[in-house]
Order: C-alpha cells, then structure tokens, then sequence
C-alpha cells in the first residue's frame, strides 16, 4: 500500500495523466473545449460562491491548502498551474464572500468606509489574477544564430540619446557599442544630443562615431530620437540608454530572430544593472535579494511574450525600422513613450520578442527621491496610455495581449489600494468602523486560506525574481508618490511633464531623507496612533469583541513592519564611488617593473581600477606601479596601474591614465564580454515565504533604528541652532 | 611512443627553456616523459638540475657500449633525460659522421630504450636546418616550431614550413605541426604586431596563447628548475599549462 502512495509513484502519475490530456486530440475540435470551458466555469463557480458553515469551510480550506502544500514539493508547469488554480479560487471565494455578505449597510459611514476597502480588495484579485495570467508560462525564447555569410547581415542604427548626463557616462556605452561584434560597415553609432554639447560632438569625433543634435527639445527623448530616425536609413534600430553599456554579443544574440520573423516589430533585452539601486544600497541586499525591476525582467515579460505582449522598455531593444515608420516614429503622446510606441505597433499586427539574456548593463538610480521621480514617471505614462489608447479597447490586439498590457498599466494604479490597507485598521482603532462585517474567525477562514495560497504561489513562480513580502515594501515606498500623477493622469492625461531620471550622483553623507520619508512617518504615526488606542480598546472600551480588536490590532503590526521597512529605505546611505565596482572574477595577470609576473583573478573591477586576488606570500608596496593584463575579444590588453591598497591576499589597483584605445580596451575586457552579467544571481538565497518575511520583518527593525538615529541627529542640530 | 620535435628556424628564441618547461608540464599530466637533447649546445640538462662539469651524454666518447639507456638521467621533475653530453669539436664531427651513415639511427636508438606506445619523447634540435632535424623529422609524430615576436622569427617561416613538409610528406603517423611565440611582451607595440600577423597568417597552427617574456624563466634556469616549480604563479607558467592544454587538446599527446 505504501508503495502506490509513495509520493514520486503518484507524481508520476499525475503528470502521465496532465500530459495525455494535454495531448488528447479530441481538443483540436471546438466542441469538447467549449463544453470543457462550461463544465470548469460550474465547478469554479461552485467553488468560491458555495456558502459553508465556519467548521465546513476551515475543513475545506485545510485540505485544499495541505494538497497545494504537498504539490509544491514538485516541479513542473502543471504543478505550478494547479497551485494557481488553487490560489485563484481562494481568493475568489475570499472576494465573493465579502461581496455578497460582509458588506456592512447599517449606516453611510460604515458603508462608505467597507466599500473603499472592498474595492481595494478587489483591485488587488484582479492584478492577482492578470499576472498569473502573464507569468504562468514564461516562453524563455532562446537566441536564433545568424547565418554565416555576414554579407547577409542587415544595417542597424545604434542611438545613444542624452540630455543631461555626464560625458564620463556616456563615454564608456559608446566604447561598448563600438565593441559590439557586428560588420563595421554596417554598425552605424550616433550620439543624439539633446543638450548640443560641444565636448560630445568632440569626443564622438576623435572615436569615429557621429553625434546629432536638433534645434529643440520637443518631445524630449521619443522626439531626439524621432529626429535622428529622419536623418538615418538602417534597417533596425537598437536603442541604448546613455548609461547602458552593450555587451560585444548584443545585436548577435538578438538580431536573429528578426531574420526568422519577418512580423518581428521589436526585440527586448532585460535592464541589468552593475550598481545598487536605493533598496539594495539602503538595505544593504545588493545581490543576495532581487531588485525590484527584476519580477519584470527576470519574469513578467518573458510571461508577456507568451502572449506575444512583450512591450518596449526604452533601452536595450532593437526595432525595425519599417514598423517604426508604419506608426510614425517613437509615440509621442506620453511619458511613457517605450511601452506605448510597442502597443501601437501589436496594434497593426506586429509581433514583440523578449529574450531574457541581459546583454548590456547599466546604473541604477542612485537615490530614493530620484527612484520616485521615476517611478512617478512611469505610473503617470502607464496612467495616460490607459487613457488615450487603452489597450482593452480598440483595434488589432488579441485578448492576451489585451490582458497583458491592461495589467502592465493596471499595476500602476496600486498606490490609492496599499495605502487602504496601510490604514484601513485605523478605521475601527479610531472610529469603531466595522469595515467587515463579519466575526474575526470567519474573517481568518476567508482571508487565511486567500493570503496563504497567494503568498505560496507567488513564492514558487516569482520567489526566483522576488522574495516574499517584499511587493509590499516596494508599494509602500512608493504607493503615495504616485497615487497622485496617476489619478491627475486618468483626469487630464495633458497634465504633468517630462521629467529626466538622474544618474551617475552622490550621497556625501548618510542620512535620513525627512522630506521623501513624510508619508511614510504619517501613515507609521496613524498606525502607531491606532495601536495604542487599540490596547485601550482591548482592555476597558471595545473588551466584548476583544476578536475584531486583536485582529485589527495584528493588521496594525504587519503595517508597521512594512512601513519600518520604508525608513529603512529612507536613510540614504553614504555613497562615494563615483565608478561603480562590480563584483567578477576574471583573468588577469599583473607584469611588475623588475620582470616578474603573477597570474591571478579580479575580484571587482571598475572604469577606474581594479581588486584582484594574488596568491599567498605576493604582496606590493602601496603607490608601486605595474601592468595589469585583462584579456578580451583582441586578445591581451595591458593597463598601467598603480596599487593603492595591500591586504592579505588582495590587492586594489587604480588605472594611470589611459588613452582612448586603452579606455576601449578595458570596456571590451570588462562590461564588453558577452558573459559577463550571467552569473549575476548565483549567490543569492532561495526564496520561502516565511524567510521573505524574516528579511522583511529584520530591515524593518533596523529602520526603526535607523530613524531614531535619523531624529536624534535632528534634534541635536536644532540645540545648536 | 609518441615524439614531439621542438624546432626552431633561428637561434635565440628560447626553445631548450620552452622544451624543459614543457616536459615538466606534461609530466604532471601523468605521462612518462623522455627528454632528448639533440643540440651540441649541450644546455637541456642545466634545466633539470644536472651538475655543469657532467659531461656524461649521447654524444660523450665514454657512453658506456654506446647504449643510450646509459645515459639517461632521471630528474626530479618526473621527466627523464638524455642530455647531448660536452663534447669537443673532433668527437662531434666523429659522431655527426656516424649519423649521416645510419639513416635510421635515431629511430633505432629511441627503440632500445624500451619505451611503451604511450610514453611521450620530446626532442630539442640545433636551430635551423641541421643534420639532426632531418634524422629528428623522419620519426617525429608532432612538430612544434618555436618563434620569437621579431621580424628575423617571421621571415624564416617559410623556409621552416617547406623542410617539415620535405621530410615528413607521405607519412602517416606525423599528425601535424604547429607554432608557438616565446618571449612574447604585449606591452611593446612590435611584439603585439608579430603576433597579430602570425595568429592571421598561420591560423589554426598558431597556439593563441603566447609565452610570455617572464623574469622568472630566466630566474628558473639560474636555480636549474623548470619554471613551473620556481615560480608557480607566474605568467610563464601559466602560458606553459594553456600550450600543454593546447597541445593535449589538438593532439591527445597523453592518456
């Protein structure tokens, strides 16, 4: 007996049996799909609107939520499949229930307050329910090979667009676009130069690559490169941020599909970023927890091009040039002019490809108030494409890429529902609202076993491109931000302007940012308000539904914790380097004055110098200078170096100056190579819901430290003044 | 037994350092290594620790019954050698009169040394054409051609391509040569040139991974050690493991 059930003998079983109905002929007629589809539709709907008794419905959701618990030992997509099926019926069940019966109508109040809650809730079960639809089968398009005759090979357009950045970070993606493995007559690089500097046009001369400029700024970005488009004739264009520095295998490993398909509009690779972004710095995870554009890099839009809906990121892609054309140029009518310039595209029937390889690489935004200004940047767009051009409605999209898009904007409207469920406790600590109304046990029975399945299911399909928990405090953080520019978007999508993310900054000092961090001190304060109240409540005012208190009350401590973790956040750390390291191993050897030589490997290297692990008994004295040979595509370069700092076994070498060849050089030893961001995520931990949660609740703890100290130091500055 | 010749068209370029160190590279893969110098320089052995006033050799005029099993030495670098042995200029010529005379001396002196199928010979020879080459290239199995970054090293190619191919055409059992640059310095613009010409004008036969110009190769010899035991972390060590990979790779020198 215990043979059949042995779990792997069953597993076997239960995948024979997916695939052989997976491949049942019979579904290639109409027919037994349409009378699939009905008797599925009954039984869900049976599923999450069947009342039960409190006992019925604990027992039912018990066993439900032990055989997802059993499952998850496997892998598989069919397994995943039916842990979303799970999860989405919970949460369906959970939001009917509270549709049709915890719904308080005994007075407006009450009422207004329980509907603004349920429509958060709801908000929340439809993008639940749209990104499973966009992750539950990521495609993982592979690199097609281009053929060997380079004489075969189409022209491409290289745009470098810029405004306001510093020629030293432009510098080192032209040197890198310069590198790209690509027939040189057929490689065009163009600067466009938007701020007409006459040390760009300068350096993009003494290279060998042109620099454009125009007589406005009209439109800024998409126009720049509107403009440059008139000007060229290369059959595809590959866009690149300024600071975006392309591997040498970039337009090899994305050109090929364009030659399989020749409705192939767009091909995007992942923004990869070489420098922490301000969660990674500020909670000190960079490496070890995945940034929050990784979910959609790593995930959603390899999920997306499934649906044929991979949308264009404003860097990092190619795009041919003849659909460009088709939908005049680069979309102008939002901020959000990458993801809007691809939907117009699907629109006349253009196919989008991810390919999930990160190929170039970037920083990123160097502080929070930079970070938000971004983010505020994108909701808004996303905001105003839902509004000018929904992607619902209108012509030439299929159903999946209608959903995919909707959620891509969709997802921007979240800032108004986190901010109900940062607060929403206080309505009842403070007021004595009874948003749900419902007993604090049959809440738990509801909302348990949607919470739980939720979290389970996210963790096995996205725990790879974020931990647990973690959507929260990314929310949190920015939820107030961009609540407003979205909500003035869906109004008058006219309004608000243009605003150009800073990089390539400083943080001279570490200190609590007071000014991004005030809505996070409201809501903490409101809540903090609301527990002290409720301690009041559960001891002498509210002790006859001692339940509804402590439930409220445990809501007001899951806050905290989230928003803890946003003060965290806002305490800018120190940031001096104004080259980035990057943490690699690769070959080096170091060629001394005297003749000698030591083979070792790097440990970081940056545009400015290097670390490098030297064998046991090897040491230099600091301000020696030596050689230190990389090797790259021309094989090996050396660089003159000068070591500035010795320890056991290590050494940090800073370059002397180098001339442009040797500049060129470095870039194709280093951020060049077509390997050299593919390791990226090896050191990081496994995610599991309860340690996303640990993490969470640790960086929350600190925050609160953080921001102690943060208020210490402004007191202290206000005695002296 | 499988023989490797270690040639080189000009004198200088640094071939005894680069067929010791080689020797020591492949016998740390396991393979039973028999070192034969052929050159009347007489300079192998220095490499392998052999005391300078040892004047004990193939060549010498007291080689016991003229059996080179006598005059192996065995190193303490897992290699086994035969130096040349100090010779005057009288004995020499006695002895370059006696292989002009036996076409098949060297293969009949490499089998009396009782080697198996999978053992491997490496054979230093006098640079440029010379009596030795033609007896060495009649039974060589690979040829491994030693340059120098300079130009004298890049004209001579062809001269050297045209006698391997003269003596080795319709042999089965000769699997190729190849050519690797010594001495190599990528800091000087000459040397990165010559290196450049030769990877395009040689092809697959030109090693990509150049050895080094290294001051402990030089150090090494100074200590009569291969380079590899003096300084293990050197550029030139490491050249010499990626030439060992190289040649196991291309060749399947050992087992």
């Amino acid at each position: 007996m215990r043979s059949i059930l042995n779990s792997r003998y069953l597993y076997g079983r239960l995948n024979e049996l997916g695939l052989s109905m997976v491949n049942w002929p019979g579904w290639e007629n109409k027919i037994p799909r349409a009378l699939a589809l009905i008797a599925a539709a009954l039984l869900f709907w049976a599923a999450i609107s069947v009342p039960m008794e409190l006992p019925l419905q604990a027992f039912f959701s018990t066993i439900i939520f032990s055989s997802a618990l059993y499952l998850r030992r496997y892998t598989g997509t069919l397994i995943s499949l039916i842990m979303v099926m799970f999860s989405v019926s919970a949460t369906s069940r959970y939001i009917y229930w509270r549709i049709t019966y915890t719904i308080g109508t005994d007075n407006l109040v009450d009422l207004f307050f329980a509907l603004v809650l349920v429509m958060a809730e709801v908000y929340a079960w439809v993008v639940l329910l749209l990104g499973y639809l966009q992750t539950a089968w990521p495609l993982k398009r592979k690199p097609v090979m281009m053929p060997a005759d380079t004489s075969t090979w189409p022209t491409v357009d290289l745009f470098i667009p810029t405004y306001n950045e510093d020629l030293s970070v432009v510098k080192p993606t032209v040197m890198a676009a310069m590198g790209i493995d690509w027939p040189r007559d057929k490689l065009n690089i163009i600067i466009l130069d938007d701020g007409r500097r006459p040390e760009f046009a300068a350096f993009a001369e003494s290279v060998g690559v042109k620099c454009y400029t125009r007589a406005d700024n009209n439109h800024a970005k998409a126009g720049n490169i509107n403009a440059a488009l008139k000007r060229t004739s290369g059959e595809f264009v590959a866009i690149f941020d300024c600071d975006h520095m392309p591997t040498r295998s970039f337009l090899q490993y994305t050109m090929g599909w364009f030659l399989v398909d020749p409705k192939l509009s767009m091909i995007q690779t992942p923004h990869h970023f070489l420098s922490p972004d301000p969660f990674e710095r500020n909670l000190q995870t960079f490496r070890n927890v995945p940034n929050e554009g990784e979910l959609f890099y790593g995930l959603i839009q390899d999920g997306n091009d499934l649906w044929n809906a991979t949308f264009f990121c404003g860097s990092c892609a190619v795009l041919r040039r003849t659909c460009l054309d088709e939908i005049g140029g680069i979309a102008v009518e939002t901020v959000t002019e990458d993801a809007h310039t691809a939907l117009k595209m699907q629109r006349l029937g253009y196919n989008t490809a991810y390919l999930s390889l990160p190929q170039a690489a970037g920083l990123a935004t160097e502080s929070l108030s930079a970070h938000v200004g971004q983010r505020i940047r994108w909701a808004r767009g996303m905001a105003q494409i839902f509004r000018v051009d929904n992607p619902l409605f209108g012509r030439g999209l299929n159903f999946g890429q209608r959903l995919c898009y909707s959620n891509a904007m969709l997802h921007f409207f979240y800032g108004l529902p986190r901010m109900v469920f940062l607060l929403a406790p206080i309505s009842y600590l403070f007021f004595e609202v009874h948003i749900i109304k419902a007993s604090a046990l049959s809440i738990a029975a509801y909302s348990l076993p949607h919470l739980l399945h939720a979290n389970l299911t996210n963790s096995r399909i996205q725990g790879q491109h974020r931990h647990s928990f973690w959507a929260e405090v990314y929310e949190a953080t920015l939820a107030w931000y961009i609540f407003r520019p979205t909500l003035v978007a869906l109004i008058n999508p006219k309004l608000g302007k243009f605003n150009v993310t800073a990089k390539g900054g400083l943080v001279q000092e570490e200190h609590f940012d007071w000014v991004i961090s005030k809505p996070y001190l409201v809501m903490l304060a409101l809540n903090v308000l609301g527990f002290l109240i409720g301690i009041g409540r559960a001891l002498w005012w509210n002790t006859y539904e001692l339940d509804t208190v402590i439930l409220n009350m445990l809501w007001t401590i899951y806050n905290l914790v989230i928003l803890g973790a946003t003060l965290a956040v806002a305490t800018e750390t120190k940031q001096v380097r104004r080259t980035h390291r990057v943490r690699a191993t690769l070959n080096a050897t170091l060629r001394l004055p005297n003749g000698h030589s030591i083979v070792c490997q790097t440990e970081d290297f940056s545009m400015g110098g290097m670390s490098l692990k030297v064998p046991d008994g090897f040491t230099l004295e600091k301000g020696e200078t030596l050689l230190v040979s990389l090797y790259g595509t021309n094989g090996e370069c050396l660089f003159p170096s000068k070591v500035i700092f010795v320890k056991k076994n290590v050494l940090s070498v800073q370059f002397l100056e180098l001339d442009l060849q040797q500049e060129k050089d470095l870039i194709s030893c280093t951020v060049g190579r077509a390997d050299v961001w593919l390791n990226w995520s090896d050191d990081r931990n496994i995610d599991h819901p309860l340690n996303g949660l640990k993490e969470i609740a640790f960086h929350s703890a600190q925050g609160f430290v953080r921001f102690g100290e943060g208020l210490k130091q402004y007191w202290e500055k206000n005695q002296k003044s | 037994m499988r023989v490797v010749a270690v040639i080189s068209p000009k004198g200088g370029v640094g071939k005894t350092t680069v067929t010791a160190n080689l020797a020591s590279s492949l016998a740390r893969l396991g393979a039973v290594i028999t070192v034969l110098d052929l050159d009347p320089q007489n300079a192998l052995r220095l490499h392998f620790g052999m005391p300078h006033n040892d004047a004990t050799g193939i060549a010498a005029r007291n080689l016991p019954q003229g059996k080179w099993r006598n005059a192996l030495h065995e190193s303490s670098f897992g290699v086994d050698f035969l130096p040349y042995g100090s010779v005057d200029e009288k004995q020499r010529e006695h002895f370059e009169h006696a292989i002009r005379a036996e076409p098949d001396w060297l293969l009949s002196h490499l089998n009396s040394l009782g080697l198996s199928e999978t053992d491997v010979v490496l054979i230093d020879t006098p640079p440029g054409p010379s009596i030795y080459l033609q007896q060495v290239l009649k039974v060589a199995n690979i040829g491994l051609v030693v340059l120098k970054p300079d130009a004298a090293s890049y004209s001579t190619i062809p001269s050297i391509e045209s006698l391997i191919q003269y003596y080795t055409k319709g042999r089965k059992d000769f699997l190729g040569y190849c050519y690797v640059l010594n001495q190599m310095d990528a800091s000087k613009q000459l040397c990165r040139d010559v290196f450049g010409m030769l990877r395009s004008s040689l092809g697959d036969r030109f090693i990509p991974t150049a050895i080094h110009r290294d001051e402990a190769v030089s150090e090494a010899l100074a200590c009569q050690t291969p380079v590899s035991y003096y300084a293990q972390h050197s550029s030139a060590t490491q050249d010499v493991k990626y030439l060992t990979t190289w040649l196991q790779k291309n060749f399947g020198l050992v087992d």
